[in-house]
């Protein structure tokens, strides 16, 4: 950048964040799955929306708090060139000591016998960074998949990036907030906002599916709002 | 993504993707990796396919949404709504490959008419799969018509497989002893010993050998009619190439043989050695309430009443004769049939009551009974033809006639004709100078709306009486028609103002009034358009065949219709019969009355498909004749 001034400026050293704090981190980093999350540069805040590689996410986990509670489990797949590739769809249970509560078992349909079929926190944790290297993380309201990945990075690395994130919820809401209508807070939902602009339905609760769902939300969202082209990963990044 | 959740992690898009021919037929695990090959994109509304950045052929699958598939001009081709496939980008070097069956389709512009959740995969995996499963590559390396035609053989088979027939032994069927007579006896010792033991076939025998075999048709024919003497050698006159089937071999096959070879006695060996003799009457009576048995009812009842309760039994034909799997022409030209006993019944009850007629004439049929194309309880179109020698004051007696007939067709389910086309108009009993007339007035000074109504007359066949008539008329009237380029020319434009709805699985031309609403009329929108192409190949070409699929076959090779296109139609038409016939026999089976409105939900995906191939061969076909003036 050729002002010195303008990166020391509070406002752009926070939309430089997450590159800022990648650099950084990679120093401390230990050799390893971290390591080479972190040595990949993440796009660029003005490339347009259409040529950033994205990993929809979505995580299933036993309640909402993430000291507590237990990731149960990942499903993600990469929309890139405005298109999503179910090769590259994954979808993971996580093997953990943690007892299923039955409320959750109900809603998620894992049950403790498949989860003994699930696979390490740390093996599910390093594809999904794998996966997610030089990409931006796109969900439906984030404050989930935030909180358990970075819940999960502290516990098997000891340190936590920052990931850039696209939210589904939070552009939706900034439109409707725009309004300046009153609104049901459940318009809201995945399966919600998938029912009115007449995206087919979809079995929720599954992490795959749910990734799918909100990639799709997400394509449909940017058709209405970016006939131009003109939108850049600025505009829609939390 | 890890194997062992593959089938239930993507299961929503592989049960969707399963639904849609033709890989309803790949097995679960082949479909899992078709699955795993797709990408999903959203085009927005407006935007034309393949979506931006995509340059290899791929198949897009509809998820949601609709498109239009516009020809190189800007005509609308084909549109599609959720769960239809496009390849209009499969075939990407399509135009290059000199050999390829599809070059007849001309490349397409793909718009979407709402946004549109895209599934795809690469023509290279489907080819890889193809590879593996005919089904898959045989499917896309069709066209229209190619699968049409497919599922018309496969039709066939159903039927053949559907008939009682084909599980019963020709065994079952044969009478024996033969009946036999020795090459030397002459043809009036033959006809005494068919009158004496009851057959009307025998197995010549030269010197213990059958060497031919003669039928009462073949004494009629060639010694009757052609004045040969009854004293010559019987030897004279049998047929020599004679056809045998093995006593092992199903009975649906002798059917096939006699159909085939236009023959009503089968001799039936057994190691060579004759021991019997299958007819066609002994197989048909096998399938039980069919068209001959109830045409010699009809023919017995002695009042109304009786042709009343036999009516009753038409509807349960049809039903019987669409589950038998009888293709539609087979079906309506048993219910035409079946039509016309209870109409010469009618008048010879008629004649009994009011005496002879006055003077000779002929009774008839119009529109679908005369194209042998009618089906149970539709309505009555007919009229009289009337010897010009008849005197005014004899109108009251045919009028009494045409009262009597209409209204006793009436009782028996065949509703009065809501145009008046019946005999009981007095514009439609006239004598025959006053059909020449009619005739030429149509065709000579044609004008749209009167040709509108008229058309019906341009398919006519005698019911009873006296044939000559129409046929003397007939033959004036194609003379005309066919050098009279003005006439053809307005019937064309008539008969192209129905449009077989190419749209009609996403929003397009559905009827909208009244109980029939989202439904597809099978016969106006399907069906009537063929009729009205066919009738037009008739007239042009001076055929006088009034049944669809025998003038099309006739048609065929001439400069109005090439054989391979009336090959297309007639599949087209077929299948349209077909699907009407079903769905009779469904609202039929449920007590309803028969109508020709399908819904799009009544018929699977794969038929579904097939109609859309249907119409549009009907629609290629169109153009060619609208384009040719």
């Amino acid at each position: 950048m050729p002002s010195t001034t303008l990166i020391n400026s509070p406002m752009f050293s926070w939309l430089l964040g997450y590159e800022a704090k990648r650099k950084l981190l990679l120093k401390k980093a230990p050799a390893g799955v971290l390591h080479d999350f972190l040595s990949v540069p993440l796009p660029n805040i003005n490339t347009p929306i259409d040529k950033v590689a994205i990993l929809a996410v979505d995580f299933e986990t036993t309640g909402l708090n993430a000291k507590q509670d237990k990731l149960l489990s990942v499903g993600y797949i990469t929309l890139q060139q405005q298109q999503i590739s179910l090769k590259s769809s994954y979808h993971q249970i996580i093997k953990s000591k943690a007892q299923l509560e039955e409320s959750n078992v109900i809603i998620h349909h894992i049950t403790d016998s498949q989860k003994e079929q699930g696979q390490a926190l740390a093996t599910v944790v390093a594809s999904l960074l794998q996966a997610l290297a030089g990409k931006v993380m796109l969900v439906h309201f984030a404050r989930i998949e935030k909180q358990f990945l970075t819940e999960a990075c502290y516990e098997l690395y000891g340190m936590a990036p920052s990931f850039p994130m696209i939210d589904t919820l939070a552009l939706a809401k900034r439109r409707l907030d725009k309004r300046d209508v009153a609104y049901d807070p459940s318009e809201l939902r995945l399966a919600s906002l998938r029912h009115k602009i007449q995206l087919p339905e979809h079995h929720g609760h599954n992490a795959l599916n749910d990734a799918i769902a909100t990639a799709e939300l997400f394509m449909a969202q940017m058709s209405k709002v970016n006939k131009d082209g003109k939108i850049t990963l600025k505009d829609v990044l939390l | 993504m890890t194997g062992q959740n593959m089938a239930t992690e993507l299961s929503e898009i592989s049960t969707f993707i399963h639904s849609i021919p033709p890989f309803d037929s790949l097995p679960k695990q082949v479909l899992a990796q078709l699955v795993r090959e797709l990408t999903i994109n959203y085009v927005r509304k407006g935007d034309y396919l393949p979506p931006k950045g995509v340059n290899e052929p791929r198949l897009y699958i509809l998820r949601k949404g609709a498109i239009s598939c516009l020809s190189s001009d800007g005509k609308l081709v084909s549109r599609l709504g959720e769960g239809d496939l496009c390849d209009a980008f499969y075939h990407h070097d399509e135009q290059t490959l000199s050999n390829s069956k599809i070059t007849s389709e001309s490349p397409l512009q793909v718009q979407t008419d709402e946004d549109c959740l895209l599934y795809s995969v690469k023509a290279a995996v489907l080819d890889e799969i193809g590879a593996r499963f005919p089904s898959i590559s045989d499917y896309f390396s069709q066209n229209s018509a190619q699968r049409l035609k497919n599922k018309m053989t496969q039709v066939n088979e159903e039927a053949i497989l559907s008939s009682s027939l084909m599980n019963t032994a020709v065994s079952n069927f044969y009478q024996s002893p033969i009946a036999s007579i020795n090459a030397e006896k002459t043809i009036q010792q033959a006809a005494m010993q068919m009158n004496e033991e009851g057959y009307s076939c025998l197995v010549v025998i030269d010197k213990e050998n059958p060497v031919g075999i003669v039928t009462d048709k073949d004494i009629r024919r060639r010694c009757v009619a052609t004045g040969l003497a009854t004293s010559a050698a019987i030897s004279e006159i049998m047929t020599r190439d004679m056809y045998t089937i093995d006593v092992k071999s199903n009975a649906y096959d002798a059917l096939m043989m006699m159909t085939a070879k236009h023959i009503h006695h089968l001799p039936v060996t057994r190691h060579d050695q004759l021991v019997g003799m299958v007819t066609v009457t002994d197989l048909i009576n096998n399938e039980g309430h069919n068209a001959i048995n109830l045409s010699s009812i009809i023919h017995k009842a002695r009042t109304i009443a009786e042709l009343k309760e036999i009516s009753q039994l038409l509807p349960k034909l049809q039903i019987r004769l669409a589950k038998l799997g009888s293709s539609a022409d087979h079906v309506g030209k048993s219910i035409s049939a079946i039509t016309m006993a209870f109409t010469k019944r009618l008048i010879a009850m008629a004649e009994y009551k009011y005496g002879q007629a006055p003077v000779p004439y002929a009774w008839l049929a119009a529109g679908s009974q005369a194209r042998q194309e009618q089906l149970a309880h539709s309505d009555q179109d007919n009229a009289i033809i009337i010897c010009n020698s008849m005197k005014p004051y004899d109108d009251a007696w045919f009028e009494s006639l045409a009262t009597f007939v209409c209204d006793g067709l009436a009782e028996c389910g065949f509703i009065y004709c809501p145009g008046d086309i019946m005999a009981t108009n007095p514009k439609w009993r006239q004598p025959q100078k006053m059909w020449h007339k009619y005739f030429t007035d149509w065709v000579e000074t044609p004008s749209p709306k009167a040709l509108l109504n008229s058309t019906i007359f341009f398919d006519l066949e005698t019911v009873y009486g006296d044939a000559s008539l129409l046929n003397q008329v007939r033959k004036k009237l194609l003379h005309k028609t066919q050098s009279n380029t003005l006439f053809i020319a307005h019937l064309t434009k008539n008969a192209l103002n129905l449009r077989p709805p190419l749209g009609f699985f996403r929003d397009f031309v559905l009827k909208h009034n009244g109980k029939h609403r989202a439904t597809l009329d099978l016969k106006h929108n399907g069906i009537a358009p063929v009729v009205d192409l066919a009738r037009i190949y008739a007239l042009s070409e001076g055929i006088s065949a009034v049944n669809t699929i025998e003038r099309i076959q006739q048609a065929a090779g001439t400069p109005s219709l090439s054989k391979e296109s009336a090959e297309n139609l007639i599949d087209a038409y077929e299948f349209l019969g077909m699907l009407r016939v079903e769905h009779q026999a469904k609202e039929l089976m449920r007590g309803k009355s028969a109508n020709n409105y399908l819904s799009p939900k009544e018929i699977s995906k794969l038929e579904q498909g097939h109609l859309k191939d249907a119409f549009k061969v009907i629609k290629n076909l169109q153009d060619a004749r609208q384009s040719s003036y």
